[in-house]
């Protein structure tokens, strides 16, 4: 285990993190069996006060969740020097095996944590709470896999030697390996290129529809799910190099370095950002004409649509910037 | 939108003022925050600033330097090692270095002894360290003991600049024959080998070869050592980190204390807000303001007197623990350099656990029955 | 008007110190008139305008407002009828911010901060424009004769003067109710008759008024429309002007 200081604070992060969502997911466990909007009695009364603490205790879990994203890639980063062969985040995340499904975990997290606080503001805004029960059920679901991260996240660090020998982001996307970095690396780039932009285009196109007419909900929600795997996938496959300028390097966490202009952070958050009101509309569809959600939700799935489409394009754009100004070009 | 910014600027109006008038409680609580931060924002900033020296100084050493080993023991290499190491390919370069240390019984200090072509014989350029030791300038004349013991006079020629004191504070150069003589170094051999390589990705290969080809060498490659430096200086940085956890957490308890522990007035302040008009999500925005405005003040001055501290005042509250033991102390100014990141982890060591702990009481004192403010 | 059914308020429910301030009472307020609660003290009357203005729920029972049109509720119920009993908090406190003005009996002022802020604290949350409500305090302060106090602390101010700028506040947001909780309890018999004559002024512009006192210049005052006489947390007697 190596007593860097990011390293303490990461792990502080997520034990904090993880007490704050197990509170959470506790009340909400009572919430779903003695919800009664329609009673006035002191029970009732202390369950809806409690709902307030437990937004609050979401709100900054996501925020928290975020940060450390990205604090943790920067860290993998800066403890490169430790490990031989590694380069970049790529080596360090590598050393054993926790290190990518860490990865992953943090990304879901932060997702399910958005959309959570999504269905919680349609939720609120409801006279008669419409949404409670889904919302608690919802974190039910995610408690868990807070605690996967956490072990996780311990796993990792301790098992964080330094001098073991891993293999740099070279070897881990580059295109003859084995394995999904491989395998997204090795994507032929001009399908691709055709892939992001068609995906971007349809999350567009419905999403506008969707914005205007009402209608299409599902269909926006789904394109825009796509466009983000897609965008994802592109970005190691074909975007990154025009970053690097270099036609074998496709690792998805230099782009956050200084060297770049620190454009990963920017593409990052606006996919990420993007996806989660992308998600947040489509989960929020099967309640859109019920009651109280009625005036509600309509309204709420504009905004995200609106949102999804503004931070689509952002990311479209800044990579279209760096294609069209890159000395680099792909050929084949 | 508008309203929702109109709204934030009223809560946090009325947030300050409600900060201003419970000065006592709010200035010791900004006080025991501040020194938080400026606690482990100098040790943070510290270690990496000394990391940083050493990354850069690394940067000239060689890629890759060799060394001969006898029963285990670091031992003179002959010379000609170094030529059947050049016919390795990949390597670009061979450099026989000519070093050592020198222990002066009268200061009780160890110089290190370096060669260079350009000293003149029977001058010494030397570095600030021991020229402010031995109280020395410029056409002094210093004696080192040879081998034997006799004394040998020496000249200064030159002092090395204050600027360089964190590498060659106790540095003596001395010309290549000067030193041979002084140690009675064997004839045909060097201290050790400074190696190049053309690509850095063969360091490792050309290592494992050199030492298949002369097995009582041993390689030492540069990032090696870069390695070693950043895991004392991490490991140092961290063993002091976790000591300071335990501030932290009292703070944490102090904190919470103190967002827990709301006077009568604060009680009856908070019913009548309500029974005004505000929202439990208002009194909850409002406590959040009042503690993100301490926190950002507490964050600012800490990590400013932090910055001062390492940097104007090379962080004399605490080098020993972090520098080590040494007679010949290099006195140096670091190399300001914050950057996001190390903020970054600032802010998740005392404003995250700060922001937990508040969240309970906020949302107890958010959660006031106004009915209490009728009848009080 | 405010309906009230079988509206019963417990604390403590099922302990042993079970307390019911108010039990079933059933009641109806209508709308630019005058209501008296009169009673002792400990009759529930205070327990009653606060499940009246929206400031708790009762245990039990119903309380519909009607003719209201919150915009907050957006519930499409276009016939403006309000049942606010199961309402969260949310919404409760945004019926109560936009239609309901609170006199509290102690005034409830809060101490460190100038009578200005005081009266424009209500319109902080809604998120109107500083300069917009500021002009409005100004301008309730002009009216009651107290804004050369605008920038004085609280503390300064005698007890009419307080009253006034409790009075003022509970104008900021334009409200159709005004509700007061024994508000001349701490004012001298020239001053009480002043208060009614303010009460007076709000009833000729329309608004509903709502006091609970038990002090006869209010339930004696020929302003006042009905009369409803509690004791121990039911209604004993109700005198009503038509």
């Amino acid at each position: 285990m190596i007593l860097h200081p990011a390293i303490l604070a990461l792990l502080s992060t997520s034990l904090l993190t993880s007490f704050m969502v197990l509170y959470a997911g506790w009340y909400g466990a009572r919430i779903i069996r003695t919800w009664d909007i329609k009673s006035g009695s002191e029970l009732q009364l202390s369950l809806e006060r409690r709902t307030y603490l437990i937004s609050t205790l979401v709100s900054y879990t996501l925020v928290f969740q975020l940060l450390s994203l990205f604090l943790f890639i920067y860290t993998a980063d800066n403890l490169h020097t430790l490990f031989s062969g590694a380069m970049c985040a790529a080596g360090t995340l590598n050393v054993n095996r926790y290190g990518y499904p860490l990865l992953v975990m943090k990304i879901i997290n932060f997702l399910l944590a958005g959309l959570w606080l999504i269905i919680n503001h349609a939720d609120t805004r409801g006279y008669d709470y419409p949404l409670i029960k889904v919302k608690y059920a919802l974190l039910l679901a995610i408690a868990p896999l807070v605690l996967v991260e956490l072990f996780f996240q311990i796993s990792y660090f301790a098992g964080l030697e330094p001098d073991v020998i891993t293999s740099c982001c070279g070897s881990l996307f580059s295109i003859d390996k084995p394995g999904i970095g491989g395998d997204l690396a090795s994507l032929p780039s001009k399908p691709m290129v055709a892939a992001f932009y068609a995906g971007m285009a349809a999350t567009l196109a419905s999403g506008l529809y969707f914005y205007f007419k009402g209608k299409g909900g599902y269909l926006f929600s789904s394109m825009s799910c796509l466009a983000f795997s897609i965008a994802a996938a592109s970005l190691i496959s074909f975007i990154c190099l025009y970053f690097y300028e270099l036609p074998s390097h496709h690792c998805p966490f230099c782009i956050l370095q200084k060297e770049y202009g620190y454009a990963g952070y920017a593409l990052y958050a606006t996919l990420l950002g993007g996806g989660v009101a992308g998600m947040g509309t489509g989960a929020l569809m099967p309640w859109r004409n019920r009651g109280s959600m009625a005036h509600i939700i309509p309204h709420l799935q504009q905004r995200l649509t609106a949102t999804t489409i503004f931070l689509y394009l952002l990311f479209t754009l800044i990579v279209v910037y760096r294609i069209v100004f890159s000395s680099f070009r792909i050929s084949g | 939108m508008n309203r929702s910014l109109e709204r934030h600027r009223n809560i946090i109006d009325f947030a300050l003022s409600s900060l201003l008038r419970r000065k006592g409680k709010n200035i010791s609580l900004l006080m025991v925050y501040t020194l938080i931060v400026f606690l482990v924002a100098a040790i943070m900033f510290f270690t990496h600033a000394l990391k940083r020296e050493a990354s850069l100084i690394l940067q000239d050493a060689p890629d890759m330097v060799v060394q001969r080993m006898v029963a285990g023991r670091h031992d003179p290499i002959p010379i000609n090692y170094g030529k059947r190491i050049a016919a390795i390919r990949g390597v670009s370069a061979v450099r026989p270095r000519v070093w050592g240390y020198y222990y002066e019984p009268v200061v009780g200090a160890n110089y290190t002894m370096m060669t260079s072509d350009s000293q003149a014989q029977g001058t010494v350029t030397i570095g600030s360290g021991v020229a402010r030791t031995l109280r020395l300038t410029d056409g002094d004349l210093m004696t080192f003991r040879n081998y034997n013991g006799v004394p040998t006079l020496f000249q200064v020629q030159k002092i090395m600049p204050y600027e360089s004191e964190l590498v060659a504070a106790d540095l003596v150069v001395t010309a290549e024959s000067d030193l041979r003589e002084l140690f009675n170094f064997p004839r045909g051999h060097a201290t050790d080998l400074a190696v190049t390589v053309g690509n850095p990705r063969e360091l490792t290969t050309v290592a494992a070869k050199i030492v298949l080809l002369l097995p009582d060498t041993r390689p030492i490659l540069r990032s090696e050592i870069l390695r070693t430096y950043d895991s004392i200086f991490d490991w140092r940085g961290g063993m002091m980190i976790v000591m300071l956890s335990i501030a932290v957490l009292s703070f944490v308890i102090f904190a919470w204390d103190k967002a827990t522990g709301l006077s009568a007035e604060e009680r009856k302040e908070i019913g009548i807000l309500k029974s005004l008009g505000w929202e439990t999500t208002d009194v909850l925005l409002l406590k959040f303001w009042e503690g993100t405005v301490i926190s950002l003040s507490a964050f600012l001055v800490g990590v400013i007197l932090a910055y001062g501290h390492v940097f104007f005042f090379s962080a004399s509250l605490f080098e020993h623990a972090l520098k080590g033991w040494a007679i010949l102390y290099p006195q140096f100014k670091l190399v300001p350099v914050v950057d996001g990141g190390q903020l970054a982890i600032l802010f998740f060591l005392t404003v995250v656990p700060y922001a937990v702990a508040t969240i309970i009481p906020s949302w107890r004192a958010a959660t006031l029955d106004p009915d209490a403010a009728m009848r009080s | 008007m405010i309906e009230l059914a079988h509206v019963t308020k417990s604390f403590n429910a099922g302990r042993s110190n079970q307390f019911t301030a108010v039990s079933d009472v059933s009641l109806a307020i209508r709308p630019g008139r005058v209501t008296v609660l009169k009673g002792p003290s400990g009759s529930g009357k205070t327990t009653l305008l606060t499940l009246i203005g929206c400031m708790a729920r009762p245990t039990s029972g119903r309380i519909v407002l009607r003719g209201l049109r919150p915009a907050c509720l957006a519930t499409g119920n276009e016939t403006g009828d309000v049942e606010i009993t199961s309402l969260p908090e949310r919404f409760l406190t945004g019926i109560r911010r936009t239609t309901f003005g609170f006199i509290f009996q102690h005034f409830n002022l809060v101490k460190g901060i100038s009578v200005l802020e005081n009266v424009m604290l209500p319109a902080y949350p809604i998120g109107v424009n500083h300069r917009v409500f500021r002009n409005k305090a100004l301008g309730l302060l002009e009216l009651f004769n107290i804004s050369r106090h605008a920038s004085a602390p609280i503390d300064w101010l005698s007890g009419g003067e307080m009253q006034r700028v409790a009075i003022a506040r509970s104008l900021i947001n334009d409200p159709h109710v005004i509700i007061a909780d024994e508000p001349t309890a701490h004012l001298d018999t020239r001053l009480s008759r002043e208060f009614m004559e303010i009460i007076g002024s709000f009833k000729g512009e329309g608004k509903t008024i709502l006091i609970a006192s038990h002090d006869p210049i209010v339930f004696e005052s020929p302003l006042a429309d009905a009369v409803v006489e509690m004791r121990d947390g039911g209604i004993t007697g109700k005198t009503d002007e038509p």
